[in-house]
């Protein structure tokens, strides 16, 4: 007799076991450790919550103090390897295997420990795809996940970070896993219910609220001159060149100089409406001039942004925000809705090589890939028509049968021809194909593939490789933009020369700008506390950006 | 760009040279030892450093509101503003004419990291023959008036030239301290001073809290109209340089270091101060801000 209700025993059993350290739900923070000694089995699935932005510390403190004689060889199935305790956990033994996506602030000691074999690494994820394999090979037996507050029953309220909660859950509690929630704070009433109270199983009260990254606030007083150069090239020979109203945007200074100058030169421009109107984003504090003087139309988000929420919850117009009034984001439909419902994804790389390959990975790091590619790549299940999206299409026709054209997403990437410290962003190899090499990754760490990139923006000029028909029309179009790394003083000068005569590289004056023109004063803020004033006083900058 | 807006320019944004521009009237301002004569130092090379024409600082003479005065900028945006021999010794011998040549006043725009690390030693020597020069300057009856809101600061050796000036205006964005704070950060650790808590830097060297203890004699909202407005009420009301004025500088600072010394955090000290909101000071508006500060004694004073 085949038993079908295995799994559900099982869960059951763990359940009883953590009860013991808990009353009805509640575990105070002090018990956590006990609780996942008592959940915990070895070999164990186990989803710990964290990305780029909110982190389930208090568990993660909790699982790296468990007993590796009882809890040992885990596999952590996450999206990031974000705090010292995702990796202190296979530096005891009690995690021995790890599928994740992104790993910034930790990339040097995971490319450290994948090379020292302490790590058995299944694969580097974008978000996108680890989420789906939730449902598919690596669902979860355990999720240990955050939220702002909880009632006795276990209802829970993500707040304004519900990211990747929502999904964790669902993959977790629906295929006979344990859910364990850390809470900020235990209520008698939720200000609103984002999993419901069934979906949970444990409810620790931290010690500590959760930890969260402002990674997406940029000081506008950083933001160079080259910056707004390279911005107006994309807004004027890009965004309005297509008409692009649908967008994600990147997470750089150039992004946040096009999110700045859309007040000031797109409006001179006459672009107000035309373009940039609805966008798959994160709260940029920058966004805020655009937004107050009415660009944007609409944005959803994959998580919140420090600071922010009093700004969002006065402008409910714009952004999702639920009953209580404060933003719900999440991390898995906004991705799916830059994919999918995105013409354009604009942002910044680290390397570039001669095909337009790119990547974020450095010799010694491996900072994994969060949600880029999901964004920075042209879906082909996407059926629906829209003007940008038709006209990139045109333009990357070749062969074929005009009747069967489909469009195409525009795929832009923006940087300085040199980027930090000096170092060139052209180069012939990409340094992540050493690492590959070095740690022994099947699949090298590309961030964006070639095929999908359409433009490359730097301060020398515009590549449009939609137009280029072979690969030396492509080599010369990156090689002409690469300004004077090696890589663009390799140029054959005759034929970039051809290519500006067919529209394939644009410089500054062949877009009617004077370079000069790209001043700080075009800048609709040029401080964070100019987005305070912006904001009407509803930004909250976090201390560490404030010069007040 | 056009010409000089000084009522919109701002001074945190702004070049030395367009500070200077904007500052002084129209026209009149006459430079020493400009970049055309390429008195550049003979150090950085040696560290395969670029270097400036100018050095990183601007002097000469020029008009505010009809009076002559010297002036000195500092460019921030150059190695930090920070002093190096050639940049130390324009600054010297601007002091040093200015003894002779008696204008109403020197000015000097300071936007400093402190001294230049690959010439400390001549940078260090700079520092002492300038506020000795500054001495001399006040002694012969030049007032020497400081104005700080560059994107530098004002620290190191910046930061005691500082406090030997007669006068000082500062902007919100502008910070006087001497260690700055990551070395206070590295010195003592970050419990002690988090130097990547700005909040925290601002409360404790920032403009807003150099006026509120008296250390700078006027607040200004950062445009270069607001600055030179500043000047000239320095300028005007700016102490003489006697035994008298030494003695009350000697017992405000010490009955500060009384009053104040065991205060943990700048907001301490405000509220003894008597402002009654302190957690609100840093948010306010230039006016709020200068209407709290007309209800404090120990902002205004005539020491120096």
């Amino acid at each position: 007799m085949a038993d079908w209700r295995g799994e559900r025993k099982a869960r059951d059993a763990r359940i009883e076991a953590g009860r013991a350290h808990a009353q009805g739900k509640v575990v105070p923070a002090g018990e956590a450790t006990a609780l996942l000694d008592a959940v915990l089995k070895p070999g164990d699935r186990v989803c710990l919550e964290g990305d780029n932005q909110k982190q389930a510390d208090c568990l993660a403190r909790a699982l790296s103090q468990c007993d590796p004689a009882r809890v040992h060889g885990l596999h952590m199935v996450q999206s990031g390897i974000v705090l010292p305790e995702h990796l202190d956990v296979f530096e005891t033994g009690i995690a021995e295997r790890l599928d994740y996506s992104y790993s910034g602030p930790q990339g040097a000691r995971v490319a450290k420990m994948l090379y020292g074999g302490q790590i058995k690494l299944g694969a580097v994820h974008t978000y996108l795809e680890l989420f789906a394999r939730y449902f598919i090979d690596l669902t979860p037996h355990v999720a240990l996940i955050a939220g702002v507050s909880a009632d006795r029953e276990g209802n829970l309220y993500t707040g304004p970070n519900t990211e990747d909660t929502p999904t964790i859950v669902e993959a977790t509690h629906f295929k006979n896993g344990v859910v364990i929630a850390q809470v900020n704070e235990i209520v008698d009433k939720v200000p609103r219910v984002d999993i419901p109270g069934d979906r949970i199983d444990f409810v620790v009260e931290a010690d500590t609220p959760f930890f969260v990254e402002p990674l997406f606030t940029r000081d506008p007083a950083a933001m160079t001159e080259t910056q707004i150069l390279i911005a107006m090239m994309a807004i004027k020979g890009i965004y309005a060149e297509y008409g692009v109203r649908r967008l994600n945007h990147g997470i750089g200074f150039g992004t946040a100089a096009i999110e700045l100058l859309l007040p000031t030169y797109g409006e001179k421009l006459g672009l107000k409406g035309e373009i940039a109107t609805h966008f798959a984003l994160n709260p940029h504090p920058t966004l805020i001039p655009a937004i107050e003087s009415g660009w944007v139309r609409q944005v959803h988000c994959f998580g919140s942004e420090v600071g922010m929420d009093r700004y969002i919850r006065e402008r409910p117009d714009v952004f999702f925000t639920g009953a209580d009034g404060s933003l719900r984001s999440n991390r898995a439909l906004c991705q799916t809705a830059g994919l999918y419902a995105c013409d354009m994804f604009i942002g910044a790389t680290l390397q570039i090589d001669l095909m337009g390959h790119s990547s974020t990975v450095t010799q010694s790091r491996v900072a994994g890939f969060g949600g880029a590619p999901n964004m920075g790549s042209d879906p082909h299940g996407r059926r629906h028509p829209s003007d940008p999206w038709m006209k990139a299409g045109r333009e990357g026709q070749v062969v074929g049968d005009p009747a069967l054209m489909r469009g195409r997403k525009l795929v832009v990437q923006m940087v300085e021809t040199f980027g930090e410290k000096l170092v060139p962003t052209f180069v012939e190899r990409l340094d992540a194909l050493e690492l590959a090499k070095k740690i022994g990754l099947e699949l090298a760490p590309v961030m964006i593939y070639a095929d999908d990139v359409t433009h490359i923006v730097t301060e020398e000029g515009i590549a449009n490789l939609l137009l280029c028909r072979d690969a030396d029309d492509r080599e010369q179009a990156i090689r002409g933009v690469a300004g004077y790394t090696e890589v663009g003083r390799g140029r054959d000068r005759a034929k970039v020369e051809e290519l500006r005569a067919r529209g394939i590289i644009r410089r500054p004056e062949d877009l009617g700008i004077e370079p000069l023109d790209a001043d700080r004063s075009l800048l609709a803020a040029r401080s964070i506390k100019d987005l305070v004033h912006w904001s009407g006083g509803l930004y909250e900058p976090p201390a560490r950006f404030r010069n007040w | 760009m056009a010409g000089p807006d000084r009522d919109r320019l701002s001074w945190y944004e702004a070049s030395a040279r367009q500070r200077l521009d904007a500052l002084l009237d129209p026209g009149s301002f006459t430079e020493a030892l400009g970049p055309a004569e390429r008195r550049m130092s003979p150090h950085l090379p040696l560290f395969d450093l670029p270097r400036a024409f100018d050095d990183g600082i601007v002097v000469g003479a020029g008009v505010l509101d009809g009076k002559a005065v010297f002036v000195a900028a500092q460019e921030g945006r150059f190695m930090g503003g920070a002093f190096g021999e050639v940049h130390g010794a324009k600054l010297v011998g601007l002091l040093r004419a200015a003894v002779a040549a008696k204008p109403a006043a020197v000015l000097l725009l300071l936007d400093t990291g402190g001294v230049r690390l690959q010439e400390a030693n001549a940078g260090e020597t700079a520092i002492a023959e300038a506020m000795r020069a500054i001495v001399e300057a006040r002694a012969a009856g030049v007032p020497v008036v400081g104005l700080i809101g560059g994107r530098a600061g004002c620290f190191g050796g910046g930061g005691l030239i500082a406090g030997t000036c007669s006068r000082l205006a500062v902007s919100e964005g502008g910070r006087i301290s001497v260690s700055g704070p990551e070395v206070i950060e590295t010195n003592k650790g970050a419990e002690e001073f988090d130097s990547r808590d700005r909040a925290l830097v601002w409360r404790t060297m920032g403009g807003k809290h150099r006026r509120l203890i008296g250390g700078a004699d006027a607040f200004c909202a950062d445009t270069v109209a607001a600055f030179r407005e500043a000047a000239l009420r320095l300028i005007a009301d700016a102490p003489a340089f006697d035994l008298d004025t030494l003695v009350a500088e000697q017992d405000r600072l010490q009955a500060r270091l009384d009053r104040f010394g065991d205060c943990r955090d700048a907001t301490d000290i405000w509220a003894r101060l008597g402002v009654n909101d302190p957690d609100a000071v840093p948010a306010m508006d230039t006016p709020a801000f200068e209407e709290t500060v007309a209800h404090l004694r120990e902002a205004t004073h005539d020491a120096r």
